[in-house]
């Protein structure tokens, strides 16, 4: 599956290596070689287009969840709210927190991850295409799968967290548990197969120079994820079996008259919950470490310390989760190390901060929408920092916790971050992806109406959690909200206005996505003068990425070989992008090869959610899904590496002045 | 400049400071956080406050530290700046500083998370118990207070003044999680499980709580209030509560209710004493119909002003306003006189006697029970006719 790329350089050598193995190999397996049509999506292997498909999933999911947030902020919007019930209510904040954890931020930033990093670090592909595609569907048919439970009896009420016993068949009697555990277990399949795709594209496919330490930093913090993906989700996997037993096969794990104790769902959710908010942040760090830098034309400041902070932040994150747990009784030894550990992770987290800001500081600011973000971030994220901060501090907490000053923390820290952070992505790369520019202007409404938004919707939520009112609580009585200048009714009609204003905040997104599809103005070749290898190629990249992959001398290799110092110390331009981009052109490798399609990938991941809904409702339904699977894993292994470029159409070779080969 | 934007500073320390300074005015919201009302809740306070301020005051440094850089530095046709790649002994000490304030604030945090969880000084111990979706106490018996026979009661704790009192916490299905913002943050109660929590509250006064760990359908419906009591008003709250069972007269409207109430409220609630025609005690058997167990112990029922988890009001409301808004002086009396005919809340009572499900999210439709074998999580329809419900609300108000 490895790329191969032989140095070869002579026409002749064309000629004496055939396509590797011919497609009637096996028979009737052929490989797919459509490069048209739905077909291309389907069975497509690239990166690229499976970047672009996570992120079109995950956009679609945050609108799924944005809806049901703004269906929560409409009941909470005046005492005694009657637009949902107690139930439907119960299901609506599960599935707005699950589907924007796991649907929408982790989606995402894989779909960031999947299209950059190979760019990013001079690569092809990434190490293992059909086992990338193969996420992105598992990933898909999970989310769907959860969305189901919708239409069939309704959806998990026992919270994104679902504490146990509370989440199990006595007292969450309808089929929205069953739905959630199992569809979880689909993503996280997705999730640590893409962990351990993408752990080995980063430590083996790097361009020849490009040492660890002068990987584009987005590329780091993706690793670092990614190696917290493969740890974190396996201990989900066992919380949510555990679960699943509980539910459909009578077992007894959190049952407390079996002798079972149910704080043990809790440190196994908690375990893997606190990576988990890593894993949904330190991408956006990633991106806006790669944005500010551009935007203040400098490097980014203290590059190791941001690399080590976020190392750093990956280790201690583990030695944090009982501090979800400061009320539960643990006693006051845990309590109080625990405490000191999470005051510890607020450490490298500032440095973080201070390396963003020093950034800025000197430097020769243009405020472009991506760049307005991602100060954004700087500042909200902060606010969002230093609230986690004051619940470090566990006799305070146990007066937060469970209260709406935590939810005005975590949106702090997932909106005024993680979000605000992906946005910046979208209109730095949007022209690297599309070759389109999205409209500055729409960006700019997009921008305020989202910070405006997002500010009147969380920061009230601050007053109302320190006035007392606790989370996940389908009405509000006017008994308990006071008069003064903090009485919860303002507050809470104040946030409810503002979800509005963020919706239009993110419809200003879509329409300037819509505008610029239609009539966007073509985006040069280096748009915002950037500094990685990413934009060393054309807007949107070949399907081969590189012609030729570039030797990296320094961190910042794009900029360098764009800049240099002139006598007095003055950066001075030495060469355009375009001269840059034609002298990889013109050493191009005249032998690429590239994966072909595949059928499999989306052949298995379909199987997965048969066999779930089949653990659900009838065996027999679980067993034809396995046989999905099954004969899915005997297509992928028999089917032949390559298909033939002759196949593909346009034919590969003779109509192209590449000569790109397609092989397994 | 920099003299500017440090005066600049100032007017917003200030303001921030004079806004954190009308929030522990006294109309806010009765589960306001930084208003302690006893000495564990105090410690908290004393411990937050200052962290509170440093994180503001870390805020506004690094708002202003981007807002001056956006400011100073932006494009206005200068060179691209030398690419400097950072400067490591700064990098150093602003690692350093924020260390340091951290080790401070977790030094404190260390002895109060001690001093919160000292349980050698109690000196009255109460059993709370959570359920889906009210919390039941239970008084053992203490000498040192006059409790000579264990009390069982629901919806309100009272306690007394300047009295350590330890709540053993437990649940008889989810996890619920006990809080009194006023008097000390919150402790999970966990089946399973028994865990401590320290309550003191230093004036006489009613002070609001939440359930605030989710438990379900209708964990925003699971409130409790504290009632603290001077020593002596609290001495006459344990004598009305071991007084023996009153039967109603003959011939009143009670009376009848009295036989409604035997016929069909029984079954699940105590009252204790009460005996049937024939002179046998009645013991009720929530456990038979109820899927955890235990219903609220209607014994004294008018002597508290709330039912179905503190839900609702016994009282009406400008009879609330008046012991909510009572001075500490004068609360005890008040809170003490219970619930008289002229202040029942009987809309509320009357709506759940006719159809409590309605009222309430709970599961109590015979339908959806397949998962606990039938039996109920809260109260059912009862059907009542309305002059059973007249009747029994007639007696219910003899419960004092």
């Amino acid at each position: 599956m490895a790329i191969i790329e032989p140095t070869a350089s002579s026409e002749a050598s064309i000629a004496v290596i055939p396509p590797a193995t011919p497609s009637s190999a096996m028979g009737a397996l052929k490989r797919p070689v459509a490069t048209k049509g739905w077909r291309q999506w389907v069975f497509t292997v690239d990166h690229k287009k499976l970047g672009i498909m996570y992120m079109a999933t995950a956009m679609f999911f945050f609108l799924v969840g944005g809806l049901e947030a703004v269906m929560i902020r409409m009941q909470l919007a005046l005492p005694n709210g009657k637009i949902l019930n107690a139930d439907l209510y119960n299901q609506m904040f599960t599935m707005h927190a699950t589907t924007m954890v796991f649907l929408f931020v982790m989606p995402m930033t894989a779909g960031f991850a999947n299209y950059f990093i190979p760019l990013q670090i001079g690569a092809r592909d990434v190490a293992f295409p059909r086992i990338n595609a193969f996420s992105f569907w598992a990933l898909l048919f999970g989310g769907l799968f959860i969305n189901l439970s919708w239409f069939l009896g309704g959806a998990a009420d026992g919270g994104w967290f679902m504490y146990a016993p509370n989440s199990g068949p006595i007292f969450s009697p309808s089929h929205g548990v069953d739905f959630w555990a199992l569809g979880l277990q689909i993503t996280g399949i997705a999730s640590l197969a893409g962990a351990i795709n993408l752990i080995v594209t980063i430590l083996n496919m790097r361009a020849p120079g490009m040492k660890l330490m002068r990987m584009p930093i987005f590329t780091w913090m993706s690793l670092v994820v990614q190696f917290l993906l493969a740890f974190a989700v396996p201990v989900i996997t066992v919380a949510l079996f555990l679960l699943s037993f509980q539910r459909n096969f009578g077992a007894t794990f959190f049952d407390v008259s079996a002798g079972a104790d149910p704080l043990l769902w809790q440190h196994l959710f908690w375990i893997f919950g606190h990576p988990e908010v890593y894993i949904l942040i330190l991408p956006s760090f990633g991106i806006i470490s790669e944005v500010l830098p551009v935007f203040s034309r400098k490097p980014l400041f203290g590059y190791p310390f941001v690399v080590f902070s976020g190392a750093a932040i990956g280790f201690v994150g583990w030695g944090v989760w009982a501090h979800h747990m400061f009320a539960s009784g643990l006693g006051p030894v845990s309590v109080a190390v625990f405490s000191i550990s999470t005051m510890a992770i607020a450490v490298p987290t500032g440095v973080k901060i201070v390396n963003w800001t020093l950034t800025l500081w000197g430097g020769k600011l243009w405020f472009t929408t991506a760049m307005k973000f991602a100060i954004g971030l700087i500042v909200l994220f902060t606010i969002g920092g230093l609230s986690g901060v004051t619940h470090s501090v566990a006799p305070s907490d146990t007066q937060q916790t469970d209260t709406y000053y935590i939810v005005a923390h975590f949106h702090y820290v997932l909106f005024g971050g993680a979000v605000l952070g992906l946005f910046s992505g979208f209109y730095y790369w949007w022209p690297k992806m599309f070759g389109k520019m999205l409209n500055e202007k729409l960006g700019t409404w997009n921008f305020w109406f989202m910070i405006i938004g997002l500010n009147m919707t969380f920061g009230p939520m601050h007053i109302l959690g320190l006035q007392g009112q606790p989370r996940r609580m389908y009405q509000w009585t006017e008994n308990r909200a006071g008069e003064g200048f903090f009485n919860l009714a303002f507050w809470n009609l104040i946030a409810s206005i503002g979800s509005l204003v963020l919706v239009v905040g993110v419809f200003f997104f879509l329409v300037n996505v819509f505008i610029t599809a239609r009539n966007g103005k073509v985006a040069p070749l280096d748009p915002w003068g950037a500094r990685s290898l990413e934009w060393m190629t054309s807007n949107p990249p070949k399907e081969h990425n590189f012609d030729s992959i570039p030797t990296v001398h320094h961190l910042d290799e794009f900029f360098h070989r764009k800049y240099a110092e002139d006598a007095n110390g003055q950066m001075q331009q030495i060469a355009t992008a375009e001269e840059v981009l034609k002298q990889l052109e013109d050493n191009a490798d005249t032998h690429i090869h590239m994966p072909s399609p595949s059928y499999w990938p989306i052949v298995i991941a379909f199987g997965l959610p048969v066999t779930a809904l089949g653990v659900i409702y009838s065996i027999p339904l679980a067993i034809f899904g396995g046989l999905i699977i099954l004969m899915g894993a005997f297509g992928w292994a028999l089917e032949p590496s390559t298909a033939p470029d002759t196949d593909f159409d346009p034919p590969s070779s003779g109509n192209t002045s590449k000569d790109v080969v397609h092989v397994g | 400049m920099l003299g500017r934007v440090i005066g600049r500073l100032k007017t917003v320390i200030l303001g921030t400071a004079g806004t954190v300074f009308l929030a522990s005015c006294a109309s806010n919201a009765p589960q306001d956080t930084w208003v302690p009302k006893g000495p564990n809740a105090q410690k908290i306070d004393s411990l937050q406050k200052p962290v509170f301020a440093v994180a503001g005051i870390i805020g506004l440094i690094v708002a202003a530290a981007v807002v001056y850089s956006m400011i100073k530095f932006r494009d206005r046709g200068q060179p691209i700046p030398k690419q400097s790649h950072g400067n490591p002994a700064l990098e150093i000490t602003l690692t350093i500083i924020p260390a340091l304030i951290l080790a401070v604030v977790g030094v404190f945090t260390f002895r109060t998370v001690f001093d919160l969880n000292k349980t050698s000084d109690t000196q009255m111990i109460i059993n709370v118990t959570g359920q889906q979706w009210w919390w039941e106490y239970d008084y053992p018996a203490n000498n040192d207070f006059g409790i000579t026979q264990p009390i069982i009661t629901s919806g309100q704790l009272v306690i007394p003044v300047g009295t350590k009192v330890l709540l053993r916490e437990t649940s008889r299905d989810v996890i619920h999680s006990y809080w009194i913002p006023a008097l000390n943050g919150k402790r999970d109660a966990v089946p399973g499980r028994i865990t401590l929590n320290r309550i003191e509250a230093d004036e006489p006064g009613i002070y609001a709580g939440q359930c605030t760990e989710f438990c379900g359908l209708s964990h925003a419906n699971m409130r409790m209030e504290a009632i603290a009591l001077s020593k002596e008003d609290f001495a006459k709250w344990v004598a009305n509560e071991l007084k023996p069972y009153a039967a109603p007269a003959e011939g009143t409207l009670a009376k009848e209710g009295e036989t409604v109430f035997l016929n069909q409220c029984t079954r699940c609630h105590q009252v204790n004493g009460l005996t049937r025609a024939d002179g046998t005690p009645v013991i009720a058997a929530p456990d038979e119909n109820v899927w955890s167990g235990a219903v609220p112990n209607l014994s004294h029922l008018m002597s508290r002003n709330t039912f179905a988890g503190a839900m609702f009001d016994l009282l009406t409301p400008e009879c609330r306003t008046d012991v909510w808004k009572s001075e500490s002086a004068s609360f005890g009396a008040k809170y003490l006189a219970g619930v008289s005919e002229s202040c029942l809340n009987q809309t509320d009572l009357r709506g759940w006697l006719r159809n409590a499900p309605e009222k309430k999210p709970m599961y109590a439709n015979p339908a959806q029970l397949a998962s606990t074998e039938g039996k109920y999580r809260g109260m059912p329809n009862l059907g009542l006719s309305e002059s059973d419900i007249e009747k029994l609300v007639a007696y219910l108000l003899t419960l004092k």
